[in-house]
C-alpha cells in the first residue's frame, strides 16, 4: 500500500502546485501553461508479484540480433555435444544471479549442452557469515572470527558431500559455495568460479581467506576489469547482461506507454527525464533532483525517479524522505516507489523518457544504464563501476562527474535532439553487440570449448 | 563473358565460410598514466595489442564518428590528450599484417608524444587502462561458396562476426594488404577488378554493416555485369 500512498501523496502535492506555479509547455517555450494530465485513480494489479514468465525460445532471438548470430551460437555448440555443466550458487529466487541462471541454463540446454543448477544449502547462520563476507568483500569493516570461517568451511563441505560432481565442467557463482573447490580433486571436470561481486576494494582478512579457494579453480569470470583482483588462474570478463524480450527490455505497444504514463502522471508532451533505481545513496537521487532542477532554469522538463527499497529497507525510508525533501514539493518532480516485480511499469517509464540517467556514486555494472541504452535512449551517467564500459563518452552516451555535469548534460541533449538521437542509436547497437543474452549464451560456450580443449593459459 | 557463366564458373576451390568467436581475458598489465601505457604497451601480450585495435574496432563498428582504437580513445577521454588521441587514432589496422608491426607503430607514437611532453608521462588519467587480451576459436559455418552465386549468398547470411573475421582479421593470417574474400574472387574466380574493389572499402567511416552490404553489392555487381 506503501506505493499507492505515495502516489496519492504525490497527487495531493501536485494538485497544490499547479495552484502555485502555470506548467511548462515545451523546451522552448518553458512556462507556457498547459493542461493536466490525468493521476492514477485507484490500485493496480502490481501491488502483489505476477507470476514468472517462462523464458522464450532461442529462434524468438532471431528477429532481435538476427538469424546469423543464432546459428553462430548453434556452431559453437556442436563440439561441446555431450558435454555436461554444472552452475552452483547459493538461491533459486531473487537476485540477479538467479534470475540470470534462470534464463542461460535452458538456453544451454536448446543447444544440447545439457546443464544442471544445484543450490547450496545452509542455516541461518552460514548466510549471515556470507552476508557479512558479501559486504566486506564490498569494502566495508568487519572482523573475520575463527567461528566465521569455521561456519563458513563446515556448511560448505555439508554441501561438498551431498552434491555430486559428475560434470564436465562446474560453475560456482560468487563466494558462498567458493570451498566446494575442494572436491575437484575427486574428478576430471573443469572449475570455473564466476564473481559476480566487485573485488576492487575487499576487506583484506576475508579476501585473503577466500583466495587461497580461488586460485584452486581453472578459471575466474569477473563483469568488469575494474573489479577484478590478480589472480594466479586465468581471469576472463563477462558483461552482466539484460534478456531484450523480458518483462522489463521487450518492445511495448504505445498505449501501454501512455496508459502507464497518465496513471503516474507523467506528461508525454513535455521531455522526460527519469533515473530508475533504489532509494539508495550510492545512487545519488538527491544529486539527480539537484541537477534537473539547475537543467531546468534552461529548458523545461520534468524528472522522473522510478525505485524502490523505501518499504522493506529502514534506509530506503529514509532516503526517500530525502528525496521528497529535496523535491521540495515541486510537481514537476515525480516520485515513484515501486516494488521489483512492476517491471512492465519500469519498461514503459524508460520508454516514455527523453532521457535517462544514472548518477551514481558507486555502482556495480549498472544494468538500469544497460536497459535505457537498449531502448536507444540517451544515457547521462555517474563514471562509477562497470558503467564505463557501457558509456562511451559522447559515443554511447554522456559520463559526468558531478551534480554540475549532469545538469549540463540534461540542458545540452534536450537542446541538440539529433545528437541525443544517434547517441540512443548508438547506445542499443553497443548492448546488441555486447550485453544481450545472447551474447552471454555466446561466451560461455566459448569458454567452456576453451576449458575442454586445455587451451586455459 | 555471359552472366550465367560467372553465376556459375567454378571456382579453383571452394570458398569456405568461417567465423570468429572471441573471449575477453583479463591480463595484469594496466596503466594509470602514459608513462604506464607505455610500459604496458611493451610488455604485454599480443593478444592484447589484436584486443585493442583489430577486435574493439569490431565491437565498436557501428560508431560512425572517429572510434578507431582503444588507446586513442583512452588518450582522449580520460588523459584529456586531443593530439594523442588523433594520432592513435590514425593507425589504420589494415596497414599492418602482423601484430608486432602494430605494437611498434604504437610504441614510436607514444615514445614520441612522451619525449616532447615528459610532464603528461606522469599525470593520472580519469580511468585506469585495464589491458585485456582475445582468446579466439574459429568454428565453420554451414556456407560454402562452390559458385559465386554460393558465394554471394554466403556474404548476404553470415553474421558479423564472419565478416570481421574473412575481411578484417584476414590480413594477420594471411599476411598480406587483402582479406580472404578478395584473394578468393582473384586468385580462384578470376575477378581482380572486383577482389580490388572490396579491398578498398573504407573500415572506419561506416558500420560493419555497412560493410557487409557494400561487399554484397560488388559481388552482386560482378554477378550481374559478367565479371571482368
Amino acid at each position: 500500500m506503501e506505493n499507492v500512498k505515495e502516489i496519492e501523496e504525490k497527487r495531493a502535492r501536485s494538485t497544490t502546485a499547479t495552484a502555485e506555479r502555470p506548467r511548462p509547455a515545451s523546451v522552448s517555450a518553458p512556462h507556457a501553461p498547459v493542461a493536466e494530465p490525468e493521476r492514477r485513480k485507484g490500485p493496480r494489479t502490481w501491488q502483489t508479484p505476477p507470476a514468472p514468465v517462462p523464458p522464450p525460445p532461442l529462434d524468438n532471438y532471431a528477429s532481435i540480433v538476427g538469424a546469423a548470430e543464432i546459428d553462430e551460437l548453434r556452431y559453437l555448440a556442436r563440439d561441446l555435444k555431450g558435454k555436461t555443466v554444472k552452475m552452483i550458487n547459493s538461491t533459486a529466487v531473487g537476485g540477479g544471479v538467479a534470475e540470470m541462471l534462470n534464463r542461460l541454463v535452458p538456453m544451454l540446454g536448446e543447444v544440447e549442452v545439457t546443464t544442471h543448477w544445484e543450490v547450496i544449502t545452509g542455516g541461518n547462520d552460514f548466510f549471515e557469515v556470507t552476508k557479512a563476507f558479501h559486504n566486506a568483500l564490498h569494502g566495508s569493516e568487519y572482523t573475520l572470527t575463527r567461528q566465521a570461517q569455521e561456519i563458513f568451511l563446515a556448511h560448505n563441505e555439508q554441501n561438498r558431500r551431498r552434491m555430486q560432481f559428475n560434470e564436465d565442467v562446474i560453475v560456482v557463482h560468487d563466494p558462498q559455495p567458493a570451498a566446494l573447490i575442494r572436491a575437484k580433486a575427486d574428478g576430471s571436470a573443469r572449475w570455473v568460479w564466476r564473481c559476480h561481486i566487485d573485488l576492487s576494494n575487499p576487506h583484506p582478512q576475508v579476501w585473503g581467506f577466500l583466495q587461497p579457494f580461488i586460485e584452486q579453480f581453472d578459471a575466474a569470470i569477473f563483469s568488469s576489469q575494474s573489479f577484478a583482483r590478480q589472480l594466479s588462474i586465468p581471469k576472463y570478463l563477462f558483461y552482466p547482461c539484460i534478456d531484450p524480450l523480458s518483462e522489463k527490455n521487450k518492445d511495448l505497444d504505445d498505449s501501454f506507454v501512455q496508459k502507464v504514463c497518465d496513471e503516474f502522471g507523467v506528461d508525454r508532451k513535455r521531455p522526460i527525464v527519469t533515473q530508475v533505481s533504489r532509494f539508495d545513496r550510492l545512487k545519488d537521487p538527491v544529486g539527480v533532483v539537484q541537477a534537473f532542477k539547475l537543467a531546468r532554469k534552461y529548458v523545461d522538463c520534468q524528472l522522473v525517479l522510478a525505485g524502490g527499497g523505501a518499504s522493506d529497507d529502514p534506509e530506503g525510508a529514509i532516503v526517500l524522505n530525502e528525496v521528497k525533501e529535496a523535491a521540495g514539493g515541486d510537481r514537476d518532480i515525480i516520485i515513484l516507489d515501486l516494488p521489483p516485480w512492476c517491471a512492465l511499469e519500469i519498461n514503459a517509464l524508460q520508454r516514455a523518457s527523453t532521457l535517462v540517467v544514472q548518477k551514481s556514486i558507486k555502482e556495480g555494472f549498472g544494468l538500469t544504464v544497460t536497459e535505457a541504452l537498449w531502448k536507444s535512449k540517451p544515457t547521462i551517467a555517474g563514471a562509477v563501476g562497470g558503467i564505463p564500459n557501457q558509456i562511451i563518452h559522447k559515443m554511447t552516451g554522456a559520463l559526468v562527474h558531478s551534480v554540475e555535469g549532469c545538469a549540463y548534460q540534461i540542458r545540452y541533449l534536450l537542446t541538440h535532439p539529433e545528437f541525443a538521437e544517434q547517441l540512443g542509436k548508438n547506445g542499443h547497437e553497443h548492448v546488441k553487440e555486447n550485453f544481450l543474452m545472447t551474447t552471454n549464451v555466446r561466451r560461455w560456450l566459448l569458454l567452456f570449448r576453451i576449458l575442454l580443449a586445455g587451451a586455459v593459459r | 563473358m555471359a552472366t550465367v557463366s560467372i553465376a556459375h564458373r567454378t571456382p579453383a576451390k571452394p570458398f569456405y565460410f568461417n567465423t570468429a568467436a572471441h573471449l575477453l581475458r583479463i591480463t595484469r598489465q594496466k596503466a594509470a598514466t602514459l608513462g604506464e601505457l607505455l610500459d604496458a604497451l611493451r610488455e604485454c601480450p599480443e593478444e592484447s595489442i589484436f584486443q585493442h585495435t583489430f577486435r574493439t574496432l569490431q565491437e565498436h563498428h557501428f560508431i560512425r564518428q572517429g572510434f578507431s582504437n582503444d588507446f586513442a580513445q583512452w588518450a582522449v577521454a580520460s588523459c584529456k590528450e586531443p593530439g594523442l588521441g588523433e594520432r592513435l587514432a590514425a593507425v589504420d589496422v589494415r596497414e599492418f599484417t602482423s601484430v608486432a608491426e602494430l605494437r611498434a607503430t604504437f610504441l614510436a607514437i607514444v615514445e614520441e608524444f612522451l619525449k616532447a611532453n615528459p610532464e603528461a608521462g606522469k599525470r593520472t588519467a580519469q580511468e585506469v587502462f585495464y589491458f585485456c587480451a582475445s582468446d579466439t576459436v574459429v568454428i565453420p559455418t554451414s556456407f560454402v561458396a562452390q559458385t559465386m552465386q554460393d558465394f554471394a549468398n554466403g556474404v548476404r547470411s553470415v553474421s558479423l562476426h564472419s565478416i570481421h573475421h574473412h575481411f578484417i582479421e584476414a590480413r594477420l593470417r594471411l599476411k598480406l594488404m587483402s582479406n580472404d574474400f578478395s584473394q578468393w574472387l582473384h586468385e580462384d574466380m578470376g575477378l581482380t577488378d572486383s577482389a580490388r574493389a572490396l579491398n578498398q572499402i573504407d573500415i572506419y567511416t561506416v558500420t560493419l554493416e555497412d560493410v557487409q552490404k557494400q561487399i554484397v553489392r560488388i559481388v552482386e555487381r560482378a554477378l550481374t555485369a559478367g565479371g571482368n
